[in-house]
């Protein structure tokens, strides 16, 4: 793993259109200022903190840059029209754990590169696993059967804020 | 080092069953980010948080255990998905710098 990234996942939502869409800024704190980008006004929905990285051959030096990704995430099993869900099903009795790599609204032809990037990052990830038996399958998000519908879990920092000190006893 | 010969040694308490692994060192963080870039196989994760994406963290480095410190409570729905993971949450009502001395001490 190398030139890791630490920033926010941001999801923004532009109040003209509706659409949402979430992008990483390697930034120390998130960006919130709405901004106008076409037709579209972009306004701060929330953000969580997260990483992003690249991968390098340990043996030759290349590198497979993986920008795009936003994040990973797990399946809850939401429903079986979901091919991730089916997928993770039928792994998990395998010992197989499956990640889908989000990223941003992919094309044709970013769907072939990220494939191609995706195996080497299950690779990267089933190189290290010590348990024996175990391994890991990151598959693309787009296996995701509807998005808005996901109650999927995304692989962030939640919950930062919720850790409260223990109230002090003098 | 096993685990079931640390959990005894420090007296920590496992909230689920013992998946007993070997373990080769500790990481220390509340950030499943830090944790996906930095921690190493086989270590334990010392930690004060008890969400899901703890566990989907710590299966995807391989984690041996995790450590929840100062007693936190960790739901039902992070212990199943534990032990479908085969990950052990173990906890402890010490402070985090406290259980690190400890597992330094005993050779972590």
């Amino acid at each position: 793993m190398t030139d890791v990234r630490y920033g926010f996942i941001v999801v923004e939502k532009c109040y003209h259109c509706n659409d949402e869409r979430s992008y990483f800024a390697a930034e120390h704190v998130p960006p919130k200022e709405e901004y106008r980008e076409g037709e579209h006004f972009w306004d701060y929905m929330g953000s969580s903190q997260s990483v992003q990285f690249n991968l390098k051959c340990g043996e030759c030096g290349a590198v497979v840059e993986l920008g795009e990704l936003l994040g990973l995430m797990t399946c809850a099993g939401c429903t079986d029209e979901c091919d991730l869900n089916v997928l993770s099903r039928i792994c998990e009795s395998q010992r197989i754990w499956v990640y889908a790599a989000l990223t941003y609204n992919p094309d044709e032809q970013m769907k072939a590169h990220m494939a191609e990037k995706l195996a080497v990052l299950s690779q990267y990830f089933n190189d290290r696993i010590r348990t024996e038996g175990k391994k890991i399958l990151v598959v693309p998000g787009w296996l995701v059967h509807d998005v808005d519908m996901c109650h999927g879990s995304v692989l962030r920092d939640v919950g930062m804020f919720e850790v409260e000190p223990e109230p002090q006893t003098t | 080092m096993r685990l079931a010969e640390l959990k005894d040694k420090l007296s920590l308490k496992s909230l689920n069953d013992v998946y007993d692994k070997d373990v080769e060192g500790a990481f220390v963080s509340d950030m499943v980010s830090d944790v996906m870039a930095g921690a190493k196989p086989a270590s334990v994760w010392v930690t004060t948080q008890t969400h899901k994406n703890v566990v989907a963290a710590a299966n995807l480095v391989d984690i041996a255990a995790v450590i929840v410190t100062r007693g936190r409570p960790v739901s039902d729905e992070t212990l199943e998905m534990a032990s479908r993971a085969e990950l052990t949450i173990l906890t402890t009502d010490l402070d985090t710098y406290s259980l690190v001395g400890k597992l330094h001490a005993a050779g972590v």
